[in-house]
């Protein structure tokens, strides 16, 4: 279990069991549209990636978390706590960063960050240096004395992450935090993240941009259609096609046609590519990786690699939905 | 920008009250509303013009003690109603709709803070804006016609101040709950602030009007309204045919509808997005 969670609900003497977020047989309608049709999910500690396509029910599903809105049936606990009996304590120790505009535009950096410290319960004297300290860490510098107006999307996108983390929260929701920013402002957000989970936090990133949740996260989820279709640990869902193999060989062209043949005869071939005297195969394995190479020996090729076929999370994402 | 290398540090600070939470916005909106100019203008003209010249005037005229006239005088006077009108418009116009506008309201209730906390917080920092206008004016009126009395009954001045103290949470409160609906329907302040003034205006307007054929129209006009909830608090007679049930009715008409309404809108607006 979560570490940092095991506080949550420390305000009310409450001990908490169980996962980070855990959500069983969640149901939400607007009307005659199902959000979320009996959505099932284990959320694990670190940094977990919420994917989706639009409407898919990722935000309704966050909103559900934070109590927001009240699901019509299922239960959804958060360090061990019902999200409907237990909304104020869980709200303590969660940050939520939206992924649309939200900030008070008449107000500087600084003030917004403090004020919504102060709404998240802390005092007066914590709330003013901590905003410092977490503007420092966003990499807002002077600017947290300008309105927040006069900023650009991606400095309004790093005083969204510090209004959320202000309280120091052990969850932490992230709605396409990398909206809008340029390639170095995503870069830097996306090490922030990192950063904030190396705090023993546990994050939930929504995000569009699949390149980015490959590269931080380390759980996925995927919804469609108000369902989780698909769910584990980067690792496994990218190498999701249990055996698949890439083999790369090389020899004189006619030795890698008889190579190749022989692969097509005696494993399960995927697919097969050929360019500059090399060819790449992808094939599911029969029996003992040794009787390809003996293969190969016998061919006159040399196998200059062997490896797992990872999917791309794009690839993965795809097929899921 | 560039980032420094500052790992992530935790807080370890004793959390405040759930249920206290709230002062943190009437804090904010009551600071807030004193750097605007206008609405300091406004007060200060409004104070100067309603307040001020009667107090210098009654204090300075000679009397045995402080009468409920004196006040009547000074709270029935037309220009407090103008002013407070204006007052309110302008305190209340972007208490929810700034939020509205921004998409701020989300980041108040994703956090431990309920929807009519909220609220409270935002109407008591109205109110106490307010207040400086329309609470502590009168009462600095009755202390010091008190002070300046040359009858020894204290008694009957203090009385008078106690009534005062009644009318002058009355005018205070009275404008809010509209001035915070309106601001929830819209994501403009300059609409709110004009739809406020124009509501209450209207109001007197059509009062005027059907006063004519019944005097109990003219409940319909908040400036009546009020007027004849001073006379109750001072004790004075109301006019004949006028319908105490019709004054209950349109006060509360203009007080508990406009709150649940606002309410609800925040619920709604809250999750919307």
């Amino acid at each position: 279990m979560n570490d940092a969670l095991r506080t949550v609900g420390q305000d009310d003497g409450e001990k908490v069991t169980g996962g980070t977020v855990s959500a069983k047989d969640v149901v939400m309608r607007y009307g005659n549209i199902m959000a979320l049709d009996h959505l099932s999910m284990e959320i694990p500690t670190g940094i977990v990636g919420l994917l989706g396509p639009n409407g898919a029910g990722k935000s309704t599903f966050i909103k559900a978390v934070l109590g927001l809105v009240e699901p019509q049936g299922g239960t959804i606990t958060v360090g061990g706590l019902d999200s409907r009996q237990n909304v104020l304590t869980i709200r303590d120790k969660v940050g939520y960063m939206p992924e649309h505009d939200c900030l008070v535009e008449l107000m500087t950096g600084v003030e917004l960050v403090s004020y919504f410290g102060m709404i998240s319960g802390m005092s007066k004297n914590d709330s003013i240096p901590r905003s410092h300290e977490v503007l420092d860490f966003v990499g807002i510098g002077e600017e947290r004395y300008r309105p927040i107006s006069s900023y650009s999307t991606g400095m309004k996108q790093r005083v969204k992450l510090a209004q959320a983390i202000v309280h120091d929260p052990d969850l932490l929701f992230l709605d396409e935090p990398t909206n809008g920013m340029d390639p170095l402002g995503r870069e830097e957000m996306l090490e922030l993240i990192g950063r904030i989970a190396a705090g023993h936090k546990s994050i939930l990133v929504s995000s569009h941009i699949l390149q980015d949740m490959e590269r931080v996260c380390e759980h996925v989820i995927i919804i469609n259609n108000g369902r989780a279709v698909a769910q584990g640990s980067l690792k496994s869902l990218l190498g999701a096609q249990e055996g698949r193999m890439r083999l790369v060989a090389r020899g004189i062209p006619e030795d890698l046609a008889s190579f190749v043949k022989v692969l097509e005869r005696e494993q399960r071939v995927i697919s097969t590519s050929e360019e500059h005297g090399q060819v790449t195969v992808v094939l599911v394995l029969k029996g003992p990786s040794g009787e390809l190479f003996a293969a190969a020996k016998n061919a006159g090729v040399q196998v200059r690699s062997l490896t797992s076929d990872l999917s791309t999370l794009e690839e993965v994402f795809i097929r899921s939905v | 920008m560039g980032l420094d290398p500052i790992r992530y540090k935790p807080w370890n600070g004793q959390r405040t009250e759930h249920a206290k939470r709230f002062l943190v916005i009437t804090d904010h909106v009551f600071r807030q509303k004193l750097r605007s100019k206008w609405l300091l203008g406004i007060i200060i003209l409004g104070s100067i013009l309603v307040w001020v010249f009667p107090i210098i005037i009654f204090s300075l005229t000679p009397h045995d003690s402080l009468t409920t006239e004196v006040m009547l005088e000074t709270l029935q006077n037309g220009l407090l109603f103008i002013f407070v009108l204006i007052a309110a418009s302008l305190v209340c116009a972007d208490l929810i709709s700034e939020d509205l506008r921004g998409n701020s309201l989300v980041l108040y209730l994703y956090r431990a803070l309920r929807p009519e906390r909220y609220l409270l917080g935002k109407v008591l920092g109205a109110l106490l804006v307010l207040s400086l206008f329309t609470f502590i004016p009168p009462i600095a009126l009755g202390v010091a016609v008190m002070a300046t009395q040359t009858g020894p009954d204290y008694l009957a001045s203090m009385e008078v101040i106690g009534r005062t103290i009644i009318a002058a949470v009355l005018t205070t409160i009275f404008f809010v709950p509209v001035g915070v609906m309106l601001s929830s329907f819209t994501t403009k302040r300059t609409y709110a602030a004009v739809g406020i003034f124009m509501f209450f205006f209207t109001m007197t307007i059509v009062a005027g009007i059907f006063s004519e054929s019944d005097i109990n129209w003219q409940l319909l006009g908040p400036g009546n309204l009020l007027n004849y909830w001073y006379d109750i608090i001072f004790s004075e007679p109301l006019p004949q045919g006028l319908s105490l049930a019709g004054m209950a009715l349109m006060t509360f008409v203009l007080i508990v509808p406009p709150v649940i309404v606002t309410y609800w809108r925040i619920l709604s607006k809250g999750v919307g997005k």
